[in-house]
């Protein structure tokens, strides 16, 4: 699940961060010229930089590779089922609220008042996708749902004082 | 001359009190927000939606404005030992700047005004009936006149850089970058800092002033209407750079401070300008990262938002939270309260970053934007990064005026927002990992748990920050009584 990978990476790097601030707040009182400390360190900045920076072209090769905003290639007769969603103050207007596991859905969202947000919840709660819901725009969203079940649309951007109050169920069957 | 010198230096002087002393406060009463949000969606605490999107709007707004103000008034203070700046300009920041927040309150707590601190056009006009045209104008022209205060203030140090310099250019050190100048002739750090504060922030103003303005026009007849995606565009470009240089601003007292205690000079180079006017160019174009579920934006700029979001973690990775580091090796300092928040603040800074940079992965932001995961980043570089810096140039300028002292309080208030603020963020990082989404007034129960922690650890933040916000009163009382003007005193 990408929110786990994102939350081991990131307390991986920051645990990182954390054991480099310690070891030089450890060996701060300590007093040392200057100079060869420089020396050392801006020789070794040369490295850590470059590294860096290699590492960050790795990962954008290779976050960019898939991006949600592509539409998928779909094979022949099978086209996806395109599902109007309209997002209003306080609800959800959607053409379509049943839909089977294997089915490519694309979810062109848009809104009739504010900006909403349209998250896909799965039946653990968990954001399997999202889009931002505009009014005078068109944001599309393409899923194929793997697992039957109850998922739900929230809103994910802040509308007004019942935002929060904005889910509405969607069901998959096999 | 020299008693009008002091004089001058003193009311200046009184002004940086001042604006560390509303800043420091107004910081402090937003937490308390916060932590009632937090309650709220823990279940603890039953609040009424509308005071709980309330409370929201206050909360955000009042936090990046005192922020703001506070660390303007770092920038400022080191600012004009270089140039010379004028202190009518920011009194007057200052007297807009109060203005600007009694309209704001005014309209939130008097006018049930809601729009969250972000005011999404077209938002401020269609609320639903939950509020009505005079609380959004009172909020809309009170952030407008906010906004005008530190135009003035950013247009008077530019003013100032450009007369000492030559240009913004300059100031960034360009000469210096593309060999005209040797090195040894780069201009200090604060004005290169400065520069680049000065011009992303002029830049971020005047989008935020349109964007306002339009705003206010559609509240007043809706049938004016525009682009929501412009909007959205010119919000983010406001809000995005605006908060940004809070910490870009505070960074000066890290430059300037821990090279006094360190007696190592923070030396500017190539790398370090180079890195400046990386900082500059990213800030100003990385607020599309904020946009990256917005599909029908042009697919390179979203691209190029989380491109250059990882750019941008460079200069601070590379040099600035380097730099702070090699300082501070070996370099024999006493650590006091000054001395180490501000070394706190460049943890802070840098692991803040981290999962900023993650959340700007487009894959991620897919499952990640406007979940709890964002201020979680937000609270940990704001919070233990940014205002950090603020309070740490708070018992700098204490220790410099006056001859106060620390206690154990202030030691024990130091180790308890540090783990204040890293509960706060954690618990928002848990939260975010959970999908729980922000800014909802409740949560389902799998949710509730992380906000009912991060609750309990907000208010040790408050605590602990009563501590700092103390000690700086103390120290105004002291200051008052010996009429100490800045002396230079030596600290390490």
């Amino acid at each position: 699940m990408v929110q786990t990978a994102a939350w081991v990476t990131s307390l991986f790097f920051m645990l990182i961060v954390t054991a480099v601030f310690a070891f030089v707040a450890m060996n701060s009182t300590e007093k040392k010229d200057y100079e060869p400390i420089k020396k050392k360190w801006y020789k070794a900045r040369t490295f850590y930089g470059s590294a860096l920076i290699i590492f960050f072209l790795i990962i954008t090769i290779y976050t960019l590779r898939d991006l949600p905003y592509n539409q998928p290639a779909y094979g022949e007769g099978r086209e996806p089922e395109i599902v109007d969603v309209e997002a209003l103050q306080f609800g959800w207007n959607i053409s379509e609220t049943q839909f089977k596991t294997g089915e490519p859905i694309e979810f062109h969202v848009t809104s009739a008042d504010v900006t909403h947000g349209f998250g896909i919840y799965d039946k653990n709660l968990n954001l399997i996708a999202q889009t931002q819901a505009m009014p005078e725009y068109t944001n599309k969203v393409y899923i194929t749902f793997e697992q039957p079940g109850t998922y739900k649309i929230l809103c994910m951007e802040y509308c007004g004082l019942a935002h929060h109050l904005m889910v509405m169920e969607i069901e998959v069957t096999d | 001359m020299d008693t009008m010198k002091q004089k001058i230096s003193r009311s200046s002087n009184n002004l940086i009190v001042t604006y560390l002393s509303f800043g420091g406060i107004v910081i402090l009463v937003m937490m308390i927000f916060g932590i009632l949000m937090l309650l709220a969606q823990g279940g603890v605490l039953n609040l009424p939606p509308a005071s709980f999107y309330q409370f929201l709007t206050i909360h955000g707004t009042g936090m990046i404005g005192a922020s703001a103000l506070a660390a303007s008034s770092v920038m400022w203070y080191f600012l004009r030992k270089y140039v010379e700046l004028s202190t009518k300009v920011f009194l007057w920041n200052l007297v807009l700047f109060t203005i600007g927040v009694l309209m704001v309150i005014i309209g939130v707590f008097s006018f049930e005004y809601a729009s969250a601190w972000t005011f999404l056009y077209p938002l401020p006009a269609l609320s639903g009936n939950a509020w009505g045209t005079t609380g959004a104008l009172l909020y809309l022209f009170g952030m407008l006149i906010l906004g005008i205060g530190f135009l003035l203030l950013f247009l008077d140090t530019g003013r100032a850089i450009i007369r000492k310099y030559g240009s913004l250019s300059k100031g960034l050190g360009w000469d210096v970058i593309s060999g005209k100048k040797a090195e040894k002739d780069s201009p200090p750090s604060t004005v290169v800092a400065s520069t680049m504060v000065t011009i992303v922030n002029v830049s971020a103003l005047t989008a935020g002033a349109i964007v306002l303005i339009m705003n206010v026009i559609n509240v007043i007849n809706p049938a004016f209407t525009f682009d929501p995606l412009l909007a959205k565009n010119l919000t983010f470009a406001f809000g995005h750079i605006f908060a940004n240089s809070i910490i870009y601003m505070g960074v000066i007292a890290v430059y300037e401070i821990l090279s006094k205690y360190t007696n190592r000079p923070w030396k500017v180079n190539k790398p370090f300008l180079i890195a400046w006017t990386m900082s500059t160019v990213f800030t100003l174009v990385i607020y599309t990262h904020h946009m990256l579920m917005d599909t029908a934006m042009p697919k390179w700029m979203l691209i190029m938002g989380q491109v250059l979001s990882y750019a941008n973690g460079l200069p601070v990775l590379v040099i600035t939270a380097y730099g702070a580091l090699m300082i501070v090796y070996k370099s024999g300092i006493k650590w006091d309260m000054g001395s180490g928040l501000i070394f706190l603040s460049m943890f802070g800074w840098v692991v803040g970053v981290v999962p900023a940079i993650v959340d700007a992965t487009i894959v991620v932001n897919h499952v990640m934007h406007n979940t709890k995961w964002v201020p979680g980043h937000f609270h940990m570089y704001m919070g233990l990064g940014a205002c950090a810096m603020i309070f740490g140039f708070m018992y700098y300028i204490a220790k410099e005026d006056s001859n106060i002292t620390t206690t154990l309080i202030d030691k024990l208030a130091f180790i308890g927002y540090t783990a204040a603020i890293i509960g706060v963020s954690g618990s928002f990082l848990v939260s975010g990992a959970l999908s729980t989404p922000r800014r909802w007034a409740t949560h389902f129960p799998e949710w509730m748990a992380p906000a009912n922690f991060g609750a309990a650890a907000g208010a040790l933040a408050v605590f602990s920050l009563a501590v700092f916000i103390l000690h700086f009163i103390r120290y105004i009382g002291k200051r008052n009584k010996t009429d100490n003007v800045y002396k230079g005193k030596k600290l390490a």
